[in-house]
This record gives C-alpha cells, sequence and structure tokens, in this order.
C-alpha cells in the first residue's frame, strides 16, 4: 500500500519537478546568451496549450510507441523510488528508449528517421555505461539493490567517481545538450528539423515532453545514488551536474553521432572498466 | 511404460520418417507427420510425470548396432568427401575413422555403460523443447515445403526426403539429450551431424551444397575431438566404466587428469554451437529452406553444442577451464553481436543472434555458479521458443514477398500486419522486458560478477544486441499515412505453429514463477548443487548471492515478473487496442518541400517540379562492423581463446 502511494506520488510530483527544471534550464541558457528568457512555468504553459490543440498524425503506430515511451519512463522512475533492482530500471528505461525509437521508424519521414537512427546510436552510447554503473554498485555493495544503497553509509561517489564522471555525458545525451543534442534539439536544427520529434504535433509532442520531465528527474535521480546518505547531498550534486550541463551546452557545438559513439565507447568504458577493476583488485578478489 | 517412452522418443521419429519417405501423397504424408508430431508432444510432457529415471535397454545388442551405424556414417562422410573433391571433409571424416578404428581395433574397447541413459530433469526440459517445437516446426515445413517447391519449379518433388531428415532429427536429439554413455552420445552427435549436411544440401545447388561441405567438415573437427576424448578416459580411467556422463561428472572436479578429455568436449560443443571461429556453418546453413534454420536455430543441433557444455559443467567446476569456456562464450556473444548490425539479410541477422546468445549461455555454464547454470537453461527455453517462432515468421516473410533482404521488407506492417505483429513480438521478446530472454540475460549479468570481464563483455553484447533488432524492427513499421491494413490470410500449416509459440512465449514468461520452482530450479539442481535464484509465487524472483554474510540480508537483485507485464501491457496493449485513428487526422510527412500528392503518396516536387519518390535506407554500418573489418580479428581472438581453452585442460588447478 504504501508503495503504491509512493508510485502514485511520484507519477504526479516528478512532472512538476522536470517540468520547472527545464523552466530554469530555458531562463539560464537565455541569460548565458543575453537574453531575457521565457517565465519559469513557459514549459507548463506549452504543455497544456498542445494538450488543447487538435490531434493530427502521420501514423498510427506513432502515437502508440510515443505513449508507450511515456509509461515505460515513468515505470522505470517508479523502479528508481522504491529502491528496487538497478538493472531492471536500467533494462526499462532502455525499453523507453528502443519505444522513442520505433516511433520515428514507423512512419515514412526522412527527418524521423535521421532522428530515429541517431537516438539509437545514441541508446548505443550510453546504455553501456549505466550497464557498467550497475556492475560497479555491485562490485562496491554486493547487490544489485538502490535500497541498499540508500541504507548505505558511505556515499558511492568516492569508489565510483571515474564512472560518475562517465554518468556526467548520459546526463548530456538524456538532456539532449550539446555536443550530443543529436537525435533532437531544443533550438532548431536545419538538417535534421527536429529529429524524432518531427512528425509528432499537439497532443503526442505534448506527451514526448511529459516524458522528457520523467527522463530528466530519473537521470538525476540515478545521479542522486552516488550520494544518497545524507540525500542532500545528492540532489546538491545532481543540481550542479544539471547546471553544468547547461554551462556545457552553452559553450559546446554539436558533433557527430559516430563521434559520440567513439567517445562513450572510448573514455566512458575504459573510466567504467578501470572503476570496476580497481574496486575488485582493492576488494581482493583476485 | 519406460521401454515405450524411450522408444517414442528416439525410435518412432525414425520409424515414422521411413513412412514419411515412402509416402508421396502430400496430405497422407502430412497427415504422418502431424500425428508423429502429436505423439511425441505427449510423449514429452508423459516424462515431466515419469522422470527422472534412468534406463539401460534389453533384449538387443544395440551397443554393436550403434558401431555399425558408426562406421556406415563415417564411410558416407568419405564417400561425400570424395564425391564433392573436398578435401576438408575428407581429412576431417578420416581423423574421425582413425581413432575411431584404434578405440574398436587397437584397444578392443566394448563400452558398456550402465545405465545407457540418464533422464533427469535437464534432460526432460531439452525433451520438451526438442518434441514440442521441434514438432511445431515439422508441421510448419509440410506446407513450407509445398510452397518451396512450387516456387522453384521443381519437376520431382523432394518433399519426402526433406521432412524425412526432419523428423529424423528429433529422434537424434531426443537420444543424444537422454544418453549417458557417452559412445552412444557420440553416435547420436554424428546422425544430428548427418542430418543437418542432409538438410542445407537439400535444394542440391551449388552453393547449397558448399556450405552443407562446410557445415559437415567443422562438425567433424567436433567428432574428432570427441573420440578423441573417449579414447583419453577409456584408456587412463579404467574402461568402459569412465565412458559414463555421470562418472566424468562427479569424478570431474578431484580427478585433475580429468580435465583434458573435457575440454576437448567442450571444443565439441563450440563446433556444434557455431561459436566463433567456427560460426560460418550456420551463417552458410542460412541457403537451406526456412524450416531447417528454425529447427538448426531453436531445438535441434547447436542446442546440442550447449546441452554437452551445460552437461560438463560440474567436471570443470573451478579450474582455469571454466573461465576460458565463460571467457570464449563471452567474446563470442560480443562479436556476432557487432557482426549482427552490419547484416543486411534478415536470416543471417537471425544467425548471428543465435550464435551471440549460444556464446551467452556457454558463458553461463563456464561461470558456473547456481545463478549462471540457472540463467542458461532458462536462456535455453526461451531462446528456443522466441528463435523458432523469429525463423517460422522469416519463412512466412520470405514466402510473402520471395526476399530475404531486410531492406525489401520495408514497410511490411502495411502488407502483411498480421505476420509483421508476431515478428515484432518475437523480436521484442528476445531483448526487452519483461519477456523471458531478458530474465536469463538479468540473471547472467548478476551472474557474471564473479568473473568480471565475462560481465563487461555482457554489458557491451547487451547493447548491440538492443541496435540490430531495433533497427530491423524500423524497417518493418515503417509505414504511409494511410489507414485499414486489411489481415493478410495464412494456411493453417503456418499459423497453428506461430500462434503456438506465440503463446508460448507470453504463458512461459508470465508463467515463470512456478515454472522456475517446479522445473529449472530442479533442473539447475542436476547440474551444480546450491541455490542461486528463488521463484516464490508468481510475481517475485530473487537472487540471493553465494554467502548470506554479504550486505542486503545476500539479496542480489529481484526482478517484478508481473509487475513488467502490467508494464507492458499498459504500454503496448492498450494504446493498440484503444488508440484509433481517424482518416481526417491523417497528414502527411513533412518534407521540407511541396508534396506530389494526398497523404498515401511519398512522392515530391523536386527541382523543376519534377515528380521523384523519396526512398528511405536503414543504417548497416559496413565500414567498422562489417564482416571484412570485423571477422579477420574476431576470428583470431577467437581461436586464441579456443587454443587457451584446450591448454587450460593440460595445465592443473
Amino acid at each position: 500500500m504504501n508503495e503504491l502511494l509512493i508510485a502514485i506520488a511520484t507519477i504526479i510530483f516528478a512532472p512538476i519537478i522536470g517540468g520547472l527544471l527545464f523552466g530554469i534550464d530555458r531562463r539560464i541558457t537565455a541569460r548565458l546568451q543575453g537574453r531575457f528568457g521565457p517565465p519559469i512555468l513557459q514549459p507548463f504553459y506549452d504543455f497544456f496549450k498542445l494538450i488543447g490543440k487538435e490531434s493530427i498524425v502521420v501514423s498510427r503506430m506513432q502515437f502508440v510507441w510515443i505513449y508507450s515511451y511515456l509509461v515505460l519512463m515513468i515505470a522505470s522512475l517508479i523502479c528508481l523510488v522504491l529502491q528496487s533492482d538497478f538493472l531492471v530500471l536500467v533494462f526499462l528505461l532502455g525499453f523507453a528508449g528502443v519505444s522513442l525509437v520505433l516511433g520515428g521508424f514507423s512512419t515514412k519521414s526522412p527527418y524521423s528517421h535521421f532522428g530515429a537512427n541517431r537516438e539509437l546510436l545514441q541508446i548505443m552510447a550510453y546504455e553501456p555505461v549505466l550497464l557498467l554503473l550497475a556492475i560497479g554498485i555491485y562490485a562496491q555493495n554486493g547487490t544489485f539493490l538502490i535500497s541498499t544503497i540508500i541504507a548505505q553509509g558511505k556515499p558511492l561517489l568516492f569508489s565510483l567517481w571515474p564512472l560518475f564522471i562517465a554518468v556526467l555525458y548520459v546526463l548530456t545525451i538524456k538532456m539532449r545538450k550539446s555536443p550530443f543534442d543529436i537525435s533532437t534539439s531544443h533550438h532548431a536544427h536545419q538538417e535534421i528539423v527536429k529529429g524524432v520529434t518531427t512528425e509528432y504535433s499537439g497532443p503526442q509532442l505534448a506527451l514526448y515532453s511529459l516524458a522528457e520531465w520523467y527522463e530528466i528527474v530519473l537521470v538525476l535521480g540515478i545521479i542522486v545514488l552516488f550520494w544518497a546518505n545524507p540525500i542532500w547531498v545528492g540532489v546538491l550534486i545532481a543540481l550542479a551536474a544539471f547546471v553544468l550541463e547547461l554551462l556545457i551546452d552553452n559553450v559546446a557545438a554539436r558533433m557527430t553521432a559516430r563521434w559520440m559513439v567513439r567517445l562513450s565507447w572510448s573514455v566512458g568504458l575504459i573510466l567504467g572498466i578501470l572503476n570496476i577493476a580497481y574496486i575488485y583488485f582493492a576488494k581482493g578478489v583476485f | 511404460m519406460i521401454d515405450g517412452m524411450m522408444a517414442i522418443a528416439i525410435l518412432l521419429p525414425v520409424v515414422a520418417g521411413f513412412l514419411i519417405f515412402a509416402i508421396r501423397n502430400y496430405y497422407l504424408r502430412g497427415a504422418v507427420v502431424i500425428v508423429t508430431a502429436l505423439l511425441l508432444i505427449a510423449n514429452s510432457i508423459l516424462f515431466t510425470v515419469k522422470g527422472p529415471f534412468t534406463y539401460t535397454p534389453t533384449g538387443f545388442d544395440w551397443g554393436n548396432l550403434i558401431t555399425v551405424l558408426d562406421w556406415a556414417i563415417l564411410a558416407l562422410y568419405i564417400y561425400l568427401g570424395l564425391k564433392l573433391r573436398n578435401w576438408l571433409v575428407l581429412i576431417f571424416s578420416i581423423t574421425q575413422v582413425i581413432p575411431l578404428a584404434y578405440f574398436e581395433f587397437g584397444l578392443k574397447a566394448h563400452a558398456e555403460v550402465q545405465p545407457a541413459f540418464v533422464v533427469d530433469h535437464l534432460a526432460i526440459i531439452m525433451t520438451l523443447i526438442i518434441s514440442i517445437i521441434g514438432s511445431l516446426i515439422c508441421i510448419y515445413a509440410i506446407r513450407y515445403m509445398r510452397d518451396h517447391e512450387e516456387h522453384l519449379h521443381l519437376q520431382k518433388s523432394r518433399q519426402s526426403r526433406f521432412l524425412f531428415y526432419l523428423v529424423l532429427f528429433l529422434g537424434a536429439m531426443n537420444g543424444l539429450v537422454f544418453a549417458n554413455n557417452l559412445m552412444w552420445l557420440y553416435f547420436f552427435w554424428e546422425v544430428t551431424t548427418l542430418c543437418c549436411y542432409m538438410l542445407i544440401a537439400h535444394d542440391q545447388t551449388e552453393i547449397a551444397i558448399h556450405n552443407a561441405a562446410r557445415a559437415l567438415w567443422m562438425n567433424c573437427t567436433g567428432g574428432t575431438a570427441f573420440l578423441l576424448a573417449i579414447i583419453y578416459l577409456y584408456q587412463n580411467h579404467g574402461g568402459p566404466a569412465a565412458l559414463s556422463i555421470q562418472n566424468v561428472i562427479a569424478g570431474g572436479v578431484h580427478n585433475v587428469a580429468l580435465i583434458l578429455p573435457v575440454a576437448l568436449l567442450c571444443f565439441t560443443g563450440c563446433t556444434k554451437a557455431a561459436q566463433m571461429p567456427f560460426q560460418s556453418w550456420l551463417l552458410g546453413a542460412m541457403v537451406a529452406p526456412t524450416p531447417v534454420s528454425a529447427l538448426l536455430h531453436s531445438s535441434t543441433m547447436v542446442k546440442a553444442g550447449v546441452y554437452l557444455v551445460l552437461r560438463l559443467a560440474p567436471a570443470y567446476a573451478g579450474t582455469y577451464l571454466s573461465t576460458a569456456v565463460a571467457l570464449t562464450g563471452a567474446f563470442t556473444f560480443l562479436a556476432t553481436s557487432a557482426l549482427a548490425i552490419s547484416q543486411t539479410t534478415g536470416k543471417r541477422v537471425l544467425a548471428y543472434s543465435t550464435i551471440a546468445n549460444l556464446g551467452l549461455i556457454i558463458a553461463c555454464a563456464g561461470i558456473n555458479t547456481p545463478l549462471s547454470i540457472a540463467a542458461a537453461i532458462l536462456l535455453i527455453i526461451f531462446h528456443a521458443v522466441s528463435k523458432g517462432l523469429l525463423f517460422l515468421c522469416a519463412g512466412t516473410i520470405e514466402h510473402k514477398i520471395w526476399s530475404r533482404e531486410i531492406e525489401d521488407m520495408e514497410g511490411l506492417a502495411a502488407k502483411a500486419p498480421l505476420v509483421t505483429f508476431i515478428t515484432a513480438v518475437g523480436m521484442l521478446s528476445m531483448f526487452m522486458p519483461p519477456f523471458g530472454m531478458l530474465l536469463g540475460k538479468w540473471i547472467a549479468l548478476e551472474a557474471a560478477y564473479k568473473i568480471p570481464l565475462a560481465a563487461i563483455l555482457f554489458v557491451l553484447a547487451s547493447t548491440l544486441t538492443i541496435v540490430f533488432w531495433t533497427k530491423w524492427l524500423g524497417r518493418l513499421l515503417q509505414v504511409m499515412p494511410k489507414l485499414g491494413w486489411p489481415l493478410e490470410k495464412m494456411s493453417l500449416s503456418y499459423a497453428v505453429p506461430l500462434w503456438v509459440l506465440l503463446i508460448g512465449i507470453f504463458v512461459l514468461g508470465i508463467g515463470i514463477g512456478p515454472i522456475y520452482t517446479d522445473f529449472i530450479s530442479v533442473a539447475t539442481s542436476n547440474v551444480i548443487s546450491g541455490t542461486g535464484v528463488i521463484a516464490s509465487g508468481w510475481n517475485s524472483i530473487t537472487l540471493t548471492a553465494a554467502s548470506a554474510a554479504q550486505k542486503g540480508g545476500g539479496l542480489l537483485g529481484s526482478y517484478p515478473v508481473w509487475a513488467l507485464f502490467l508494464v507492458l501491457a499498459v504500454a503496448l496493449l492498450i494504446p493498440m487496442l484503444f488508440f484509433g485513428v481517424k482518416p481526417k487526422q491523417l497528414r502527411q510527412v513533412y518534407l521540407c518541400g511541396e508534396q506530389a500528392g494526398g497523404v498515401d503518396t511519398d512522392e515530391w516536387l523536386a527541382e523543376a517540379d519534377i515528380k521523384t519518390k523519396f526512398i528511405l535506407g536503414g543504417y548497416y554500418f559496413q565500414g567498422t562492423l562489417g564482416e571484412k573489418a570485423l571477422n579477420p580479428w574476431a576470428n583470431t581472438i577467437a581461436i586464441l581463446l579456443l587454443a587457451i581453452m584446450i591448454v587450460c585442460g593440460v595445465i592443473v588447478k
């Protein structure tokens, strides 16, 4: 019963936090670019405006996939707040990503396809980092359960700092910020239009931004895990990471998808592998 | 009773096979196939009631018959080598003849092993897979082969011959999983190799014969290693009694000198399971009619390879060999998952995915903990169902569009929505929660902590798996903004196996809790003692650590089965059933220019207002992940790993 209440509370409050974060993002980005920027509540105004619009679609399946993207993202977040298995969380998040990609593929639209292919490469870039993080958490804690991380006295950041760095660029990819705003972007880019979301409009686009709000809370929540006890330190670290992403977004140029995969599969994986190897050696497994 | 059950499992397919071979009438032959299939299925279910038991046939000198048939098979190999002028086939059949002759005449060995068959829970699970999925594929083949021959405009029907080998295969596989006598196991092993050759070569085209010959010689290398292991055991470990698998398993860890033959047998398993560098025979097998691929990939042949490695797991537990087996499998998992991304032919993607999953299963056997063995058995079951389904789908699609290329399957959702739906579920069941394959992968990942390098290889390979499935699925789903896709008609012979397997995925997936407790955990304990996976009730599967002293009360992880199925239902089922789209809601896609017609046209006005059709294609990354780019590296590493595996059989730990 208690778990059900937590889940319901998450479903209600997570998008409010996520929406506010996006509002802050737009404001800070505007200030960095010397503009005044929209009000903090602007994402909510946009959301309600989109919801009220006429529903226009280019393919029935696309409608289904964007909806499942949202549901799976929520399921993944519930996994986090209910402190269940971290690997299950990563798998659900992977399924959410696949839903978005399939949504992009299920129409004969060139821009949507560009975006979907690139989104798939993004999954290829961040999925191994999250899976390695799961193994890192296991190596450190001896279990994949998130509840143990929270109960743990000593923060994970001390032993898993290389993986923390890797997770930071997962955050960049997930927030679709430069240099990784590759599959779609918050700014217009003419060669892909709006990438994977090009063909979504009205209520479906609202669903997409809702899923994005859940997503940002989820990814920041994963960062909180690095310092889960006391949790306010973790929240501060997550917020700092969020602001750092905004700075990076405004100073970095967009990169190509292949560059992203190469970077992730070289630097990210080496960080992760060395991290795990170090813990194993330090714990005397070998 | 038991006599009858064993006879139905092993001998009925032989008898029925000859009957099928003799019957020339399509309907009568089909009826015989269906009756045989139903008998096999019923019989395999009976095993779950009567088993486990041990059995030694009496009243006839089966051992001598098997020896005679061994020689007959090897003589046939030599004949084929000479007829095809294929020196590799000839060389590797002779390398089998020499040790067999030494064993029979040099040692004057007489391999009497009591009991001859051990039917434990692992074997029962295998026979369920073989009998149920294999039989469904045989039923599917009845109609498929007729369509196949109509398409090829054959003068003389060869369907009887095809179905003969298909049914015979099932009998040989049943014998293989039950056999406790290594000499008998070897015999069934060679029968499957022979059936495999005959089925791949079935179309008699130049490429079919060439690829069949490759499958033959590669499996002959495995057969050679098998015989060497038998001779080594016989000479060094006290004659016939050493040839009992149960004795090898029981003595393995305590008797270091047993490790070399076990390493040789693992090598044999790897050849049959098409592990790198032997992957090319299974890829070549794709030229055969699709029921062959479905059979080879799901319930027979390659599963024999992983079965042998898994069966022997206790014999090499805790040795260097175990680690070597784990890394060999894990490397194949990674390399073939990468290669699958670059494939443009649907069946080749399926083939690479099979090899990858077999690698994962072998790696699980090598990790050799209660968790990983449970994962291996789960993966064998779920892979058989999902891959059987996917190959049958591939065959159905092929007979719809007469092509195997992924690019030709573009927009299949509009042309054949029913089979696309089944295929899509089959694909998702290979790599996504809540389906069983992912459950297996989840346990494998959480079990892999024992060998961190294997865990890292798993991580990379799982990621690549997502990429190639999603890419292919995306091509199927690409449709124009039109509504009202008429459902296609399917012949019953196609539809029944497809639907049964599809329902099977859900029944097994949703009911995995009780199924695990009643069957799989018992089968796991046939291989390794101790519990790792605990299924309580219907919903929860939890993993416990080897030592309870660990944090979190020794709990490694938990997997909410029903909750995940509920998520799937809310995420996909509900919108598919209830979200309707009205025609007036439809619009054209954005093309950054002027379209040349309504919502159902994919033409636009290009330069000088010329109507131009726009074409989309998939990404394949052949430059970086193609066979040309990866194979030299991957095969070299794989050969090294296999060599290390054999060396680990000599180094004692």
